[in-house]
């Protein structure tokens, strides 16, 4: 099966293209641009400034818009593809030239701190682009064929399987088992807090406890014992691959979508920064 | 070779449905794919989970590289015999004995032993909706920006009040773009003072309100036409930008040259740069000073006579002393620098008294009151009265016919003693252009330039390593109209344009010019001295 191209290659990289093409517009006019001399520092206030700083909030309004447009299920205006692509390259040549508008000028205002913000959430979506093109491979390596609810039966079956064998065994077993797998929910559930889901497997497992516990005690069993020990050995170690592989799936899932927190909210109050920086420019005029 | 599978279902009432089918080949697949022959639709079993391949051997299921539990086993693959049973996800498939001319029968039926459902609640699954919503984090940021940034700083500045302004000072500094210049920085917190309305330029009417002796570029009604029309469009902060951190005045040559690159007028010669491109000096040729004076006789290395001493070598500072400001020099006067040789003494051989230096009728006042008194005979002690002269008889009461005579012989004394002063012995003419027109003395008026080059400054203080000669020569001249005014040449040998260049000083417009004339004492208007 031919791989679906990525947002980054969007119609051969129709996006960067235009992205590049932008930059390099701006940075040569800024070369060629000089400014009156009555400016004594770089401003925002020539004819370029004013272009420059008008392009820029025309294009956080428009990247700001994929938010809408990616809910937008029937819209027929350009693929939502399209529309991350452009996001993307765009975005980041947002950095040039907001920052050739503010002349490289900054100071501790609503101008820089809406500059800043905007760092923030360029730098923000970066890490957001590397989650998007890094974590789905790495989640369908980790899953293979299975999906995670073919996964999550696979281990309820497990447990039943755990606990039948376990009746043969002493009571210690038994008890050993029934806290790996009957508490698994209550005690360590799959998933659960934001901090949990990005701990991945590395969170206190009672399954793998149980592991160790089972493997332990049956150095002690001879005969059938230790024939039907082995077995729960077995089982439970296959648990605990399981357990460890949707763990992973849920710490890929959650890194995909945790950087949004910072990149959505960030964006707004870049919005509120940008509207107050505008009006405040020309309140006092 | 044919296989025969049987699959169990659950009916109603606790009966069990079979659907039994035959299927051909050799080889068979099994998985939850529907191109599989044995096809089990479960999540928890491959697409393709294992093949059953029929050999002559044999029946053989191979999992590879999934796995199946055989006889309670886990195994990649095993061999089948009849009675044996195979685990494949929930399902579970018995080796039943074949009937005749079929090579393997298997029953398939669901596990009892497994979970058909609610193995997704067991796992309580799974991303716990976090409290940390983005759509209700970034309402807080909006709205938590958009009041600190926005509202605020126009609440503090719309509603005035103590607190308000309290409070309100430190807010609006979030909007502050940089910090103002030094002078400006004492009102920094009071925005309105300079940006009188919102949303409004700053006007000049808000710099004028205390800069209110600065100097149009131009004075009003002397520029027409494009001139005046650009001059009554510059706004103040044209040139003047704040809130740039440093002095607000630029110097930069092309806003001079932005205008004086283009000017073409009789008046106003084009001046773009001062090594390249200035017009030369507009100094006149002869100085119209009303006076008489020769500096090569002033300067005589060998010195000028004078009273005290046998004689006096005098330099250009016993006459020209800098101003205070070191920019111009000091005016001259009679009294500071040249009574004390040249005296003005009427009548030597009667008294050393001398004239006042002043306009002819306080002389001949002065002269006619001296001579009346001693005709009158009330002589002072330090007078020798002239033997001619006729006297009243002290104590004696004078008749009105012999007060008559004795004025007028007063009068002619007077008029003898002038007439010395003016013409016989010269002490006025020897500086002053002395003419007669009927009975009157005149004297030119004198006018001596303070500022040959108005339009421009020039600090002698900062020019002092220099000695005065070098800019004014005044060796040979022999008249005051001689004019030792330096040429553009003079002034070029030290000072470049706005490049840099060796050994010069690089020299824009301002380090001469002031843009606001009249701030400076050379634009002061052209004055004479009297």
């Amino acid at each position: 099966m031919r791989q679906q191209p990525s947002i980054l290659e969007y119609r051969r990289g129709r996006y960067l293209k235009l992205a590049l093409l932008l930059t390099a517009a701006v940075i040569a006019v800024y070369a060629w641009h000089e400014p009156p001399v009555v400016y004594v520092k770089p401003y925002g206030g020539t004819w370029l400034g004013y272009t420059l700083g008008t392009l820029g909030a025309l294009l956080i309004l428009w990247l700001m818009l994929l938010g809408i447009r990616k809910r937008r299920y029937r819209s027929s205006l350009g693929t939502v593809q399209g529309w991350t692509s452009a996001h993307v390259y765009l975005g980041v040549s947002l950095i040039v030239i907001v920052t050739l508008h503010s002349g490289f000028e900054f100071g501790w205002n609503v101008h820089t701190l809406a500059y800043v913000l905007m760092v923030l959430v360029v730098a923000s979506g970066l890490v957001g682009v590397y989650a998007y093109l890094h974590y789905p491979t790495l989640m369908t390596k980790n899953l293979g064929d299975d999906t995670l609810e073919a996964t999550l039966l696979k281990l309820g079956d497990l447990d039943r399987k755990c606990r039948r064998i376990a009746l043969d065994l002493p009571d210690e077993v038994n008890a050993i088992v029934n806290k790996a797998t009957r508490s698994s929910a209550r005690h360590a559930p799959l998933g659960g807090t934001l901090r949990r889901q990005l701990a991945g497997e590395r969170v206190r497992c009672p399954t793998r406890e149980a592991c160790a516990a089972l493997i332990a005690m049956g150095a002690g069993y001879t005969g059938e014992q230790a024939k039907i020990n082995g077995q729960l050995v077995s089982a439970m170690t296959r648990k605990s691959v399981l357990i460890d592989r949707v763990r992973r799936d849920l710490r890929y899932r959650a890194l995909m979508e945790v950087w949004l927190y910072a990149h959505v909210p960030l964006s707004f109050a870049l919005l509120a920064a940008l509207i107050a920086h505008v009006v405040a420019v020309f309140y006092f005029w | 070779m044919q296989i025969l599978v049987t699959t169990l279902s659950d009916g109603p009432k606790a009966t069990v449905h079979r659907d039994q089918r035959r299927l051909t080949g050799t080889a068979f697949a099994v998985g939850r794919g529907t191109q599989c022959q044995i096809h089990l639709p479960d999540a928890r079993v491959a697409l393709v989970h294992a093949r059953i391949s029929l050999t002559d051997a044999g029946a053989l299921i191979e999992a590879s590289p999934h796995r199946v539990v055989h006889n309670d086993r886990e195994v990649e693959g095993a061999k089948l015999a009849v009675g044996d049973v195979v685990e494949v996800g929930p399902y579970v498939l018995i080796v039943e004995p074949p009937p005749a001319g079929i090579a393997l029968a298997l029953s398939v039926r669901v596990s009892k032993r497994v979970s058909t459902k609610g193995s997704m609640a067991l796992y309580r699954v799974l991303m716990r909706a976090s409290r940390a919503s983005k759509r209700r984090l970034s309402y807080i940021a909006f709205f938590g920006v958009l009041g600190l940034a926005l509202l605020a700083p126009i609440a503090s500045d719309l509603f005035e009040g103590q607190t308000m302004r309290a409070l309100g000072a430190g807010v609006i500094q979030v909007w502050n773009p940089g910090p103002l210049a030094r002078s400006h920085a004492n009102f920094a917190h009071e925005c309105r003072s300079c940006h009188q309305m919102p949303f409004i330029q700053v006007r000049d009417d808000a710099c004028l309100a205390c800069h209110a002796q600065v100097r149009e570029h131009v004075p009003k009604g002397d520029a027409h036409g494009l001139v005046a029309m650009v001059l009554d469009e510059s706004r103040c902060a044209g040139c003047h930008r704040d809130h740039k951190g440093r002095a607000m005045t630029p110097r930069a040559q092309q806003l001079c040259t932005d205008c004086h690159g283009a000017v073409r007028h009789a008046d106003m010669p084009r001046a773009t740069d001062f090594a390249a491109d200035h017009p030369k000096f507009r100094v006149p040729r002869i100085e119209r000073s009303g006076l008489k004076f020769n500096h090569t006789l002033h300067l005589d290395p060998a010195g000028v006579r004078a009273p005290r001493e046998k004689r006096t070598v005098l330099g250009c500072e016993s006459c020209h002393r800098p101003e205070r400001d070191g920019a111009r020099m000091a005016p001259m006067t009679m009294e500071k620098h040249c009574s004390e040789c040249h005296a003005l003494a009427f009548d030597p051989q009667v008294t050393r008294r001398q004239v006042p230096h002043g306009p002819v009728k306080e002389v001949e006042t002065m002269l006619r009151e001296f001579y009346a008194r001693l005709v009158l005979g009330d002589i002072p002690p330090d007078v020798k009265p002239p033997r001619d002269l006729p006297r009243v008889r002290p104590g004696a009461a004078p008749t009105s016919e012999e007060r008559r005579a004795a004025m007028q012989v007063a009068d002619e004394r007077a008029q003898r003693a002038l007439r010395d002063l003016m013409q016989t012995r010269a002490v006025c003419s020897t500086c002053h252009h002395v003419s007669r027109s009927g009975a009157e003395w005149k004297v030119a008026e004198v006018k001596v330039t303070r500022a040959w080059m108005p339009r421009s400054t020039f600090p002698h203080a900062k020019h002092a390593t220099h000695g005065c000669l070098s800019c004014h020569d005044v060796r040979g001249s022999r008249r005051a109209e001689d004019v030792a005014m330096p040429d553009i040449a003079r002034c070029r040998e030290c000072h470049a344009g706005v490049a840099e260049t060796p050994g010069k000083v690089a020299s824009d417009c301002a380090t001469c010019h002031r843009f606001h004339g009249g701030k400076g004492p050379w634009h002061t208007a052209r004055r004479g001295r009297s």
